[in-house]
């Protein structure tokens, strides 16, 4: 977790409420939770994966403890009731061919039995299909990544 | 030598290949099902990679699986252990089509030994005693009784796909015969599927008495003694050591010099056991396996020798580097398998090990992948751990296999330590007068089930 040292001349840094901001986050699932209390702001904000955060000035005195790049949603992805776990050992790929579009993108809805991506194993590609209806709200592996039995490759919600 | 070994199995045998490749500086990589998330050599390993849900067909048996994790994870050798893949000669041939060493014999010899029928006639041709039989498969009812003439009563009719104790059946008389080759057929059919039976004498009180071998495939060859495993239940091996009350050094070499002689000649690779029975001192093939077995420990004990290290060496290639008479047999082992097992009704008992403690000092090993907190899962076999024990002499050995029993202490599940405290104990053991209906027949006298 980055710290930033005090400056002179600027307000005590209140950390607990920094903290408190950070846990509502999490709790109630917001991106973002800015608060001005006596001439101070306190600017909270969650980076999701792939896409980067919008860019702010230096003047939130702390980044949140969740700004760290490709930040889980969930401690545990592997707990999410939207997870889909690989069938099998191989590699990932993303897309059908190396240099086509990926299957899928973070948002993009997709229908039961849509292909997800490809794991290869052996020379030989097997589709890996939407097991439900949703939308893609994260991917947790990369292109060309080995992946296990079971491991978590996306959450569909 | 290889870079990176795949163990392609589970327990105790996965954390044992785990101990020789991390001596051997060799880099390993657990593959396991999901209920063996938490194993001990699957925490130890360098890498480790999840291959299936719980079922052996799905995991350890799942020969696309492996292959994956080969790949994925650049393995150049995979161990297989025992059981599960290890004398599966089409997975050792797969594996080398696809550039990843095999650890163990060639799959023409796990072949040739996995076929009863055909091991007993290659033993026959490279000079070693086998049980007087049939010689190949009986077509019929007429030709079985056609060799009964000849081979006398007792005998066996034994389905040739069987092995391991299973597709056995004893006929004592004449009129017994006709009935019992039909059912035997049919009994093969519906196990193995394949009726094909044999025919062999059958002995009545035999020891069980095994050779280790080891061969660098290039014509070098020894054995390194014998174990006796003669106290079986349900022809499962329980209780095993070395050297056997029943031999004298004569015999042993001469039993060993005959086996070492036709792995010679069949320049076998890697490590194997040639079983006998034996009666009257005589010795009677049964069977070969063409891996590592579950008692290797008591070989590994009474000569110092690291048989798995060994396994891994000529598999890469290295020339045999001990020569017979450099092989010397010091003292007495004793092994017990432990099993998760109600002691009296044998029921299994998977379960969390709420405390554990192995016994420890000198001459006491114990090979067991359980640990303190470590749940039992219920799809694979019962084995708890492997307690060896060695002396100087069979009586030293026996002295401290009683204290290290003692101290064994496994809670939270049951297991079979009581049976051997009550077998370190029995005279006929302590004597080493026994053969391998002993421990049912024993069993049977305490009122406890065969």
């Amino acid at each position: 977790m980055a710290r930033k040292s005090d400056s002179p001349g600027m307000p005590a840094i209140d950390h607990e409420a920094i903290r408190e901001l950070a846990k509502l986050l999490d709790e109630t699932g917001l991106t973002e939770i800015a608060v001005e209390r006596g001439g101070v702001s306190i600017r909270v904000a969650r980076h999701s994966s792939g896409t980067g955060g919008r860019a702010r000035g230096a003047e939130s005195p702390v980044p949140a403890p969740t700004t760290v790049a490709a930040s889980p949603l969930a401690a545990d992805p592997s707990q999410h009731p939207g997870v889909v776990a690989s069938p099998m050992v191989g590699t990932a790929y993303l897309a059908p061919e190396p240099g086509a579009r990926p299957f899928v993108e973070v948002g993009a809805l997709v229908k039961t039995g849509e292909p997800l991506m490809i794991i290869e194993a052996m020379k030989t590609m097997n589709q890996i299909p939407a097991p439900r209806p949703g939308t893609v709200i994260q991917i947790l592996v990369e292109d060309g990544q080995p992946v296990e039995y079971g491991q978590p490759l996306m959450i569909i919600e | 030598m290889f870079d990176k070994i795949l163990i392609a199995n589970r327990g105790e045998i996965a954390l044992r290949v785990l101990r020789a490749c991390k001596e051997l500086g060799i880099a390993t990589v657990a593959v396991h099902s999901t209920a063996d998330e938490d194993a001990m050599h699957v925490r130890l390993a360098d890498e480790s990679v999840c291959i299936g849900p719980p079922a052996a067909k799905d995991s350890y048996l799942n020969i696309p699986a492996l292959l994956a994790a080969c790949e994925i994870s650049g393995a150049d050798a995979v161990h297989p252990g025992y059981g599960f893949l290890s004398e599966n000669a089409r997975f050792a041939e797969i594996l080398g089509e696809h550039n990843v060493q095999f650890i163990g014999p060639r799959p023409e010899h796990i072949r040739l030994m996995g076929d009863k029928i055909a091991a007993k006639r290659a033993a026959k041709e490279l000079g070693i005693p086998v049980v007087p039989g049939s010689d190949g498969d009986i077509g019929s009812e007429a030709q079985a009784q056609r060799l009964a003439h000849e081979i006398g009563y007792p005998l066996m009719l034994k389905a040739a796909a069987g092995g391991g104790g299973r597709g056995m059946r004893v006929v004592t008389r004449e009129s017994e015969l006709a009935s019992a080759f039909a059912s035997a057929r049919a009994e093969a059919k519906a196990a193995f599927g394949d009726d094909t039976l044999y025919l062999e004498k059958y002995l009545s009180r035999p020891r069980h008495i095994e050779i280790q071998v080891l061969g660098d495939g290039k014509g070098a060859a020894i054995h390194l003694g014998e174990r006796d495993c003669s106290l079986q239940r349900r022809h499962q091996k329980v209780w095993e050591e070395g050297p056997s009350p029943a031999l004298n050094n004569n015999m042993r070499d001469g039993i060993g010099e005959t086996v070492a002689k036709a792995m010679r000649a069949i320049k076998y690779l890697g490590v194997g056991t040639v079983e006998f029975l034996y009666e009257d001192g005589k010795f009677y093939f049964i069977e070969m396996n063409t891996r590592i077995q579950v008692e290797h420990p008591v070989t590994e004990m009474i000569t110092d020798i690291d048989l798995i290290l060994e396994q891994v060496r000529v598999a890469a290639g290295g020339d045999l580097q001990l020569r017979q008479d450099e092989v010397k047999f010091h003292g007495h082992a004793i092994e017990c398998r432990i099993n998760a097992e109600n002691p009296v009704s044998f029921r299994p008992s998977p379960g969390k090990i709420v405390h554990y403690h192995p016994p420890g000092g000198l001459g006491v090993r114990v090979d067991s992948a359980v640990y303190h907190g470590y749940t039992i899962p219920p799809y694979y076999d019962s084995l708890v751990g492997k307690l060896i024990v060695r002396g100087k002499t069979r009586s030293e050995c026996l002295m401290r296999l009683k204290r290290a029993l003692d101290e064994f202490v496994v809670d939270g599940i049951e297991t079979t330590l009581p049976l051997f405290r009550a077998l370190a104990r029995e005279k006929d053991v302590i004597d080493g007068q026994y053969h391998i209906h002993w421990l049912e027949e024993f069993l049977a006298r305490s009122g406890l089930p065969e």
